[in-house]
């Protein structure tokens, strides 16, 4: 299990288009990987290959995220999406 | 063969199969099967998944190169399609509890869609709405029916429906769509406006269609006479192919004058405007054969979205439509939603006479941000062109101070702000409400110009609801009332020394434009489909002659005397072109 955590920092937070772009990255890993919105810590962690879950966790500009991944390319896969988010998911 | 008749709406004549639109509907009840039978039934979920990602992977395809935005709106489907949460509830479902699949798709699917549309977040909600149309799609593959959908048609064909919404006709495929047929729908409904703004032949309340009509039948669209031949002989076939071509050079003849100036035959300019419904190219550039914008509903942008368009959004349209008419106006019209536009993202209690209710201007002052974010991104492109801001729905003096007063709070909270504003730009009114066209005279002290919009005009001063096809003998255009309100508006405007232009049905109309400028109107504004036809109307009679018109009409006393002279009068001057 490896994890890391990031603040979403694009206007539109990971909704409609940068969810998409989200997704499409989680599935080209083969780790089971989820997201948790650190500022509602009690909710359950999304399925980050989903994206009814991952647009019901409501991330918006300025939410904190921690992404866990368990599996062979677990590393590489959190690496991927928090670079992911970093860079603006393309907004 | 059989012939229906309805309300020609928007002309032409159409040849071809029928495509009969029922939107699908499901009925799931909570089923179980057999255990033994788990691997074809989980092969039968599998199997519907693919088919319904075919069709998603064709519609993205086709839309891809010519609309990149409602390409990507089918790709997000794919994903939900496909999503790994949903999939392993409904796997479970199946597996553990033995539901079939159509029960267990309708379940989980519905769970997750409420759980968005709890959301507060609009983007949220918007997504939902996307969950259900997938749902829609995944159980009518596993079902087996074929797809039911006006945005990509297979060959061209005449559309058979009880009725088409806005979102319907949104999405339609134009290139495809020969004729439209409908049992609802009056002359000014959304379809009828939307099928002339396209040049889409059109005949709606043709009552009983659905009953008669299959797909694939072999029909002929009249929407000259307003007639629907099912199964036409081959003599109907030839008569009406006949009839269509005279139809197309009289086209073609007015087609003539698309660019040229609209002068009446005594040389004196008329402003064409135009109605527009969006910022598409298609519709800018018609920026060169018309004067302006008469009339910009951006109504439109609301209800082609799924979410309440930002104000980024907003403003980056507005500027776009004032750059292509650089430096003419532009009359955007502020939203107009309600009557028979609704949005998915503002649910509305239910009216029991919308068109007497809560919309347009209305809605806006009890939904002050929505109409502020409006306003901001007007105010923000009115830098770019020359804008006139115009309020839809105006019934009294009221209405427009209380406009005013938000309007400037908004341009003040912008200057401060230290974005830049046109001290230019101007505020005027629609007058569709008969209480405002009878004070006209003071409105226009209060306001910089006016438009009259002739569809509600005629609905509120005749008492027939234009949606409503069985009152179409009620809902009387040409009634002489309609001709004296009219003119006495524009007599107040013109003493005030303020525009006054028509931006309704009326202004399109061959035979009521040469009365409208001879009551004094300088522009009309009117679709596209409608400019080469009126200006040739224009160039065949001088002004004193629209003058004399203008007159007349006011002095009969019914609908049927007005166009009997209009008809007689205006047919003496057709020989006379130039």
């Amino acid at each position: 299990m490896y994890t890391a955590k990031t603040t979403v920092r694009n206007a539109s937070g990971i909704h409609a288009r940068p969810a998409s772009r989200f997704i499409e990255e989680a599935k080209k890993f083969q780790s089971r990987i989820t997201v948790q919105n650190l500022d509602h810590p009690a909710d359950r962690p999304a399925n980050a290959k989903s994206i009814v879950s991952v647009l019901n966790m409501v991330l918006n500009q300025g939410s904190r995220v921690e992404i866990s991944a368990a599996g062979p390319d677990e590393e590489a896969a959190v690496t991927a999406l928090i670079g992911l988010i970093d860079s603006g998911l393309g907004e | 063969m059989e012939t229906m008749t309805g309300n020609p709406v928007s002309s032409g004549i159409a040849h071809g199969p029928l495509f009969v639109y029922r939107p699908f509907h499901a009925d799931v009840a909570a089923a179980r099967f057999d255990a033994r039978d788990k691997a074809e039934v989980l092969a039968k979920y599998e199997a519907a998944r693919q088919s319904a990602d075919r069709e998603l992977q064709a519609i993205c395809a086709s839309l891809r190169p010519v609309d990149p935005e409602k390409a990507d709106i089918f790709q997000a489907h794919r994903d939900i399609l496909f999503d790994e949460a949903m999939d392993e509830d409904i796997r479970a479902l199946i597996e553990e509890e033995s539901y079939t699949p159509d029960y267990a798709v309708e379940t989980v699917f519905s769970q997750y869609a409420s759980m968005l549309a709890g959301a507060s977040d609009a983007l949220l909600s918007e997504r939902s709405a996307d969950i259900l149309d997938v749902k829609q799609r995944l159980l009518r593959n596993y079902y087996g029916l074929p797809e039911k959908d006006l945005s990509h048609l297979a060959r061209p064909v005449i559309v058979a429906a009880h009725d088409l919404l806005p979102s319907d006709t949104a999405m339609l495929d134009r290139g495809n769509v020969l004729g439209i047929a409908a049992e609802s729908g009056g002359k000014t409904s959304h379809t009828a406006i939307i099928a002339r703004s396209y040049g889409i032949p059109a005949v709606l309340g043709i009552r009983g269609l659905l009953g008669r009509a299959e797909d694939g039948m072999d029909a002929v669209l009249d929407a000259m006479s307003g007639e629907l031949i099912l199964s036409p002989d081959r003599e109907t076939v030839s008569a009406r192919e006949q009839k269509r071509v005279q139809y197309l050079a009289d086209r073609s003849d007015a087609e003539q004058y698309r660019l040229r100036e609209a002068l009446t035959a005594d040389g004196v300019h008329i402003d064409i405007g135009l109605n527009i419904g969006s910022s598409q190219p298609e519709e800018l550039r018609n920026a060169d054969c018309t004067d302006c914008v008469g009339l910009y509903r951006t109504e439109f942008l609301y209800m082609q979205s799924q979410h309440a368009p930002s104000e980024d959004e907003q403003f980056e349209a507005y500027k776009k439509v004032l750059l292509a008419w650089s430096g003419r106006h532009v009359t955007l019209r502020t939203m107009d939603i309600g009557g028979d536009k609704s949005l998915p993202y503002l649910p509305l209690p239910h009216e029991d006479n919308p068109f007497l209710g809560n919309r347009a201007l209305r809605l806006s002052f009890s939904q002050p941000e929505l109409f502020r974010t409006q306003i901001r991104a007007a105010l923000r492109a009115s830098v770019f062109g020359d804008l006139w801001l115009m309020l839809p729905m105006v019934s009294s003096l009221d209405n427009i101070r209380r406009a005013k007063g938000l309007i400037r709070a908004v341009r003040d909270e912008l200057l401060a702000e230290g974005v830049p504003v046109s001290d230019s730009f101007r505020l005027g009114i629609m007058i569709e409400v008969p209480s405002i066209a009878v004070v006209a005279d003071q409105a226009a002290r209060e306001v910089d110009f006016a438009s009259i919009g002739t569809n509600d005009l005629c609905q509120y001063l005749t008492a027939a609801d234009r949606m409503n096809p069985a009152l179409n003998a009620y809902y009387q255009t040409f009634h002489p009332a309609m001709f004296r309100v009219i003119c006495q508006a524009v007599q107040a405007f013109v003493r005030a020394g303020k525009p006054i232009s028509v931006c309704g049905e009326m202004g399109g109309n061959e035979l009521a434009a040469p009365v409208l400028v001879g009551a004094g109107m300088r522009t009309l504004s009117m679709n596209i489909s409608q400019v080469p036809r009126v200006k040739r109307a224009l160039s065949r009679l001088t002004l004193a002659q629209m003058e004399t018109l203008a007159r007349q009409v006011q002095t009969f006393s019914t609908e049927q005397e007005v166009l009997t002279y209009l008809r007689t009068s205006l047919s003496e001057h057709q020989g006379k072109d130039r």
